[in-house]
């Protein structure tokens, strides 16, 4: 490890002279539309790209998440998985093609998850340039049907089914660059839908509105006391509904989040907006239902746990200063099952979750240091205490 | 007309994707190969040209040895950009510069010969959107795999770019249908069976090249063809399905400026060929007509009618050449 720290300058100049081969497979991969339970394609390209650069074994499991394997040298020790999710929420009638100028690249989902994909796939021709080689076996996992409505099960079924224990994990996200996560929040994503049933004749003026429906949930729900600890957050990040300015909604929608460290917090606050939308339900001639898109557990590593601390370390050596949240991501998955695991960012950008979304290029290849320095900390032993 | 050429002559680029077996016939037959990008203002699409072309080709599978840019004169970054990522650039007007100066695609791609130094030369626009090294591999490997060809023709799906993130899935080579295939039907059956010919991207031997005119606008794709045909035959030539090409569409006013260049180019081949005899000189105007305020104006395009001739003729071209290339000669 110490020896990485101080070989960085080296280290930079061969990440940098790979520049091309790096930017191309983020390119190949973002260019690549891969919706959530469409990523087919982009699973493909990625593992026949992934046998190019002689990747040991190069496979799909049987949720066909595409998978490589670099064959380490110990046979005793457990493999280290790196995992960045495939999935994006553009779809294919979105122009893809992405503009890269000297200082930047451009296009849909560039850092949400381009990026990160990219250099996953990168990985081998990088550590094959920096000479690493590695005790544990290096699994590269694009995990597929991760964001929204994929609730990670890609990632939950990858790790079900692996067949052995897992020394640790990094999970690679494109945005933003000094992100050090090691926790997850318990959290439950939830649809409110309200629908007006059309029945008999009558005017559209003494029909109710789903739209004042779905706002007086709203209020209901702003209405619930949230304790200061544990700790507990509940997000309206989606509406929708209605047909034209004058007419009376007739339908509408309405996605919220309910965050806690404490699992049974979110488990008490989905119940009383349950409550809520059942008393809506009973007092008014509507449908309104609510259902659970995806949840994760709250599960998280001690800020003083050795891979922290030392994913911290490299990270200031970069002149990085790291930055905690949660993280309800591949990372929970790994933090329930109890493998140790973190989640780092590879570079800076703009506009993360719009069609004309941004990253920088010179950021990146400190990302990408980051990323091997704590990979070589697994393989050193930091995660086996 | 005989249709065996577009059995025989037609391929796909998957049959050329072992890139070490064409990196190893380029070895054993001592070739080098240049790719050439004309550009002007590119800005958007260049440094991805370049960086995949020079990932994939030059450093992971050493096919190409040189990505040469020539440019008419950006106001944008295009140079810069291309420089960044590795290709030697150039500017039009500083080649060969006691030849007095023109400006246009064709002008760039005749003088890329002379900074070039490949005896395979692969030229693609550089404005493709969905680039990928297939576009280059896939035009060099028939020229590779059997000695017969000497040019490549690339075709492919068209779907368009509506500049609103948004694509069509289907669309373009419109002038290739309404303009082109009629002519050749008329006057070159034979050469219907190019499905594309007004594709932007091609490759050739050096000799070959050298030894055709190159008009210095739009019409430089026509006449590559027919010259090509007329010296050599259809049998040197072959196509590549490149499979998709996302590109901007053009108005319908730009198509009509391009068709009125390539009629024109077509009309002279045909003159010098004996084909035809216009009995009088024809018009250099594309005149098209824009409504401003309540009256049509004209807008009047004039298309510079140079040519340039085949570089072979040019002294400073034959120094610099004089030795090489002569085991690729074309007979």
């Amino acid at each position: 490890m110490e020896q990485y720290i101080k070989n960085l300058p080296t280290v930079f100049r061969t990440i940098k002279s790979l520049k091309e081969t790096i930017i191309t497979n983020i390119v190949f991969m973002g260019q690549t539309p891969a919706t959530t339970f469409h990523e087919k394609n982009r699973s493909e390209i990625f593992l026949k790209r992934l046998a190019t650069f002689r990747v040991d074994e190069c496979s799909k499991d049987d949720y066909n998440n595409p998978i490589g394997i670099i064959r380490g040298t110990s046979d005793r020790k457990p493999p280290i998985f790196l995992v960045a999710h495939m999935d994006t929420i553009f779809g294919s009638d979105i122009d893809h093609n992405y503009t890269v100028k000297k200082n930047t690249i451009q296009g849909a989902g560039i850092l949400d998850n381009s990026v990160g994909i990219g250099v996953l796939l990168s990985l081998p021709v990088i550590l094959n340039a920096l000479e690493l080689r590695f005790e544990s076996d290096i699994v590269l996992a694009g995990v597929i049907q991760s964001i929204g409505r994929g609730n990670l099960r890609g990632i939950r079924h990858l790790l079900k089914t692996w067949p052995t224990p897992i020394r640790g994990a990094v999970c690679i996200e494109g945005a933003e660059l000094g992100r050090l996560d090691y926790y997850s929040n318990g959290m439950v994503r939830g649809e409110i839908d309200c629908r007006i049933p059309i029945t008999g004749i009558r005017s559209d003026s003494s029909r109710p509105n789903a739209i004042l429906m779905l706002n007086e949930a709203i209020n209901q729900i702003l209405e619930l006391r949230l304790p200061q600890k544990p700790k507990a957050n509940i997000v309206f990040g989606k509406i929708s509904g209605g047909f034209k300015h004058g007419k009376n909604a007739y339908d509408a929608s309405l996605g919220f989040e309910i965050q806690s460290n404490s699992d049974k917090m979110v488990k008490s606050f989905f119940r009383d907006i349950k409550d809520i939308v059942d008393g809506l339900n009973h007092e008014n001639d509507v449908e309104m239902n609510i259902k659970t898109i995806s949840n994760t557990s709250a599960s998280r590593l001690k800020f003083n746990h050795p891979l922290v601390k030392s994913a911290g370390v490299i990270m200031k050596k970069l002149d990085l200063e790291p930055v905690s949240q949660h993280s309800e991501s591949e990372l929970s998955i790994f933090l329930s099952r109890r493998v140790p695991a973190i989640t780092l960012g590879v570079t800076r950008g703009q506009n993360c979750h719009l069609k004309n979304s941004k990253m920088l290029i010179k950021p990146m290849f400190k990302g990408i240091a980051q990323i091997i320095g704590v990979l070589i900390a697994i393989d050193n032993g930091v995660c086996d205490e | 007309m005989s249709k065996s050429w577009l059995a025989q002559n037609t391929f796909h680029y998957s049959e050329f994707r072992d890139l070490e077996h064409l990196v190893r016939i380029k070895k054993q037959r001592k070739l080098t190969i240049s790719l050439c990008l004309p550009t002007l203002n590119e800005e958007k699409t260049i440094g991805k040209e370049i960086l995949i072309m020079r990932s994939e080709l030059m450093q992971r599978a050493p096919l190409l040895d040189e990505i040469v840019v020539v440019d008419s004169g950006s106001s944008d970054r295009t140079l810069e950009i291309a420089r960044s990522y590795g290709a030697k650039t150039y500017e039009a007007i500083n080649i060969l510069p006691d030849l007095e100066h023109y400006m246009g695609k064709g002008e760039n791609l005749w003088k890329a010969l002379y900074v070039t130094k490949g005896d395979i030369i692969v030229y693609l626009d550089a404005d493709i959107k969905n680039i990928h090294h297939r576009f280059a591999y896939g035009l060099i490997g028939p020229l590779l795999m059997n000695r017969q060809l000497k040019y490549t023709k690339a075709f492919y799906d068209r779907p368009i770019s509506t500049g609103k993130q948004k694509m069509r899935p289907t669309g373009g080579g419109r002038v290739t249908e309404l303009v082109i295939r009629p002519l050749f039907s008329l006057f070159f059956p034979e050469l219907t069976q190019i499905i594309q010919p007004l594709s932007g991207e091609y490759a050739g031997f050096r000799d070959l090249f050298q030894q055709i005119p190159f008009p210095i606008g739009y019409g430089v794709e026509t006449s590559m063809i027919l010259d090509i045909y007329d010296k050599w035959g259809l049998d040197v030539m072959a196509q590549v399905d490149l499979e998709r090409r996302v590109h901007h569409n053009q108005s319908t006013k730009a198509l009509g400026k391009m068709a009125f260049t390539i009629l024109k180019t077509f009309y002279n081949r045909l003159e010098q060929l004996d084909m035809v005899d216009i009995k009088r000189n024809l018009y250099d105007e594309m005149i098209q007509y824009n409504m401003i305020k309540d009256s049509y104006q004209p807008d009047i395009y004039k298309i510079q009618r140079k040519e340039r001739p085949p570089i072979i003729e040019i002294p400073a071209y034959r120094e610099r050449f004089d030795d090489g290339l002569k085991e690729n000669k074309i007979e």
